[in-house]
């Protein structure tokens, strides 16, 4: 117990805890409650916010279920392509984005990093290349360089870059810190240390992080062509430009039996992975 | 016969049960040889006009440079409303699947209500699959072009992310206060108030800040099927080649999202301290 009060001010570097105050605490989450009161109705005033209008437009449902279903099976065949399309830019920026991260990561790992001034700039650069969506990325690369899967491909190599060195670096700020110290001591580099003290220990994580940025690179190619940057996402544009909603259900039904099959693959493998981390570090 | 390999483990000593698994390179290799053979034949025939990669810097630091400086009063006047609608959006979205989540959430973990966890996890699973963009897609016909549509679809799709990840909290806590309210003689509903609720609250709100986060991205891509927020003005800008106008977007929503990312990291590590 004294232990306890003596070690939280020093955490919170604020005086000694006061006893729990049942008014203070009351005091506080009706403020709270208050302020998010009034984000929501800000929220909903804002957005237009209306489930009566929602119930009120059944009617409109019902001809959009009408005008969806049976979904044009016929318009399958032509999906192919576009699908195929869509897979290549997903694995090429997997790879090319996966590729570029490893030496990020590297040296946005604070242990690790050779110094602290390109730590600090690797890790800012990082965190604000995530703060972009992906489809942000695609509309601006399509300016750049044109309408098509290169601009799609870009954009996804970035957003891989982001996702994979983030979770490498911190993957990597948790490693076993003695390895390294025995590289150093039997006469290693910092390039040693690297490349026989920190790579073999990240490596299942970075494998399962790839195939993490697989995964969401195939949920967002199948939407890049929305914004004109390839892949399947073009033909759901033109379809739904056309308002041919037994295609754009045709479209989508692909779409969720592709992603849910390419991630039930990917997560076995993963899952592999992780096991084989756990089992081998036991 | 159980005895008899259990004396061959001790007697081969530690190393027996402790050595590591011996390490398999037979796939390895040919592995890693499709991979990149894989990765050959997708880049190759990819639509990769080659000039276009070899100038890819120069046409890059081009739209910088018409982006940069980006137009500050439009900023003001235009693109600060639509960030903040895509921050309504998000906020409210969020609200829709947490309130939509939290019965999933406890109804589908397995410690709680075993015969309800398959039938529930397969569902989540589904609604995870869809990506927002192609919900707003169909809810766009029915409830009209706008910010309202969005908000049902970023709605719509937490909740896949957000029952998953709360079966896993109810799922990974501490079982005895259970039992001390059944054995004041709670029932199921006393016990997810005063046994479960306590327990998982923190963490189950910290989960929802940080899908707030993910939502705020969200909002901002929707606009481009015409689901609000401010996605629509930037690939507008774009489209008619306003580059400086498209700054603006760019620099509005970067400032936006971080500062957002701040705050809600910072409230969440005192949740999840406390």
């Amino acid at each position: 117990m004294s232990a306890d009060g003596s070690a939280r001010p020093i955490e919170s570097g604020a005086g000694p805890t006061p006893p729990p105050d049942p008014w203070r605490a009351r005091v506080r989450n009706g403020v709270v409650a208050l302020v998010l009161g009034a984000l929501t109705a800000w929220s909903v005033r804002g957005t237009g916010f209306d489930l009566g209008e929602l119930f009120s437009n059944l009617k409109q449902a019902q001809r959009l279920i009408d005008d969806s279903l049976p979904p044009a099976w016929g318009f399958l065949p032509r999906l192919w392509d576009p699908f195929l399309e869509t897979l290549q830019i997903a694995y090429v920026s997997a790879v090319v984005g996966g590729l570029i991260a490893l030496p990020l990561a590297v040296l946005s790992a604070r242990p690790i990093a050779p110094l602290r001034a390109v730590y600090l700039v690797s890790r800012n650069a990082m965190n604000l290349l995530r703060t972009m969506p992906d489809l942000f990325w695609a509309m601006l690369f399509a300016s750049a360089v044109g309408f098509g899967p290169f601009a799609g491909t870009l954009a996804l190599s970035v957003f891989t870059v982001a996702v994979v060195a983030k979770l490498l670096s911190e993957s990597m700020e948790a490693i076993d810190l003695g390895v390294l110290e025995a590289v150093r001591a039997s006469g290693g580099g910092w390039f040693e240390t690297v490349a026989y003290g920190v790579l073999p220990q990240v490596l299942p994580q970075y494998v399962s992080y790839l195939l993490y940025a697989f995964e969401l690179n195939i949920r967002a190619s199948v939407v890049l062509g929305l914004v004109g940057a390839g892949g399947v996402g073009v033909v759901l544009k033109s379809q739904l430009a056309m308002f041919d909603y037994a295609r754009v259900t045709m479209i989508v039904l692909a779409i969720f039996v592709v992603v849910l099959m390419i991630e039930t693959v990917s997560e076995f493998a993963r899952r592999r992975l992780v096991g084989e981390i756990a089992t081998g570090r036991r | 016969m159980s005895e008899s390999t259990t004396a061959a483990s001790s007697g081969t000593g530690t190393a027996g049960s402790n050595s590591p698994i011996p390490p398999s390179r037979g796939m390895g290799p040919w592995v890693g040889f499709g991979l990149a053979a894989l990765f050959a034949w997708a880049a190759l025939t990819l639509d990769v006009p080659q000039d276009r990669l070899l100038d890819l810097p120069e046409r890059l630091a081009r739209l910088g440079g018409l982006m940069f400086p980006p137009d500050a009063e439009y900023g003001r006047e235009s693109v600060l409303p639509a960030m903040l609608e895509s921050i309504q959006m998000a906020w409210l979205g969020t609200l829709i699947g947490a309130v939509l989540s939290l019965p999933l959430g406890l109804l589908g973990a397995r410690n709680l209500f075993p015969a309800l966890g398959v039938p529930i996890k397969a569902l989540l699973g589904l609604i995870r699959v869809v990506p927002e963009l192609l919900l707003a897609i169909y809810l766009v016909p029915v409830v009209g072009l706008g910010a309202f549509a969005g908000t049902l679809a970023i709605g719509l799709h937490s909740v896949g992310m957000l029952g998953k990840l709360s079966n896993d909290i109810v799922e990974s806590m501490d079982l005895s206060p259970l039992e001390a309210v059944t054995a004041c003689g709670g029932g199921t509903l006393e016990n997810l108030r005063y046994a479960v609720m306590p327990q998982v609250l923190p963490e189950i709100l910290a989960l929802w800040l940080f899908r707030f986060e993910i939502n705020l991205r969200a909002s901002a891509v929707l606009g481009v099927v015409g689901a609000g927020g401010i996605g629509a003005v930037l690939l507008n800008n774009l489209s008619y080649r306003r580059f400086d106008k498209a700054g603006a977007v760019v620099v509005v929503i970067v400032v936006a999202v971080l500062a957002i990312d701040a705050l809600s990291g910072a409230l969440r590590k005192r949740l999840v301290q406390s």
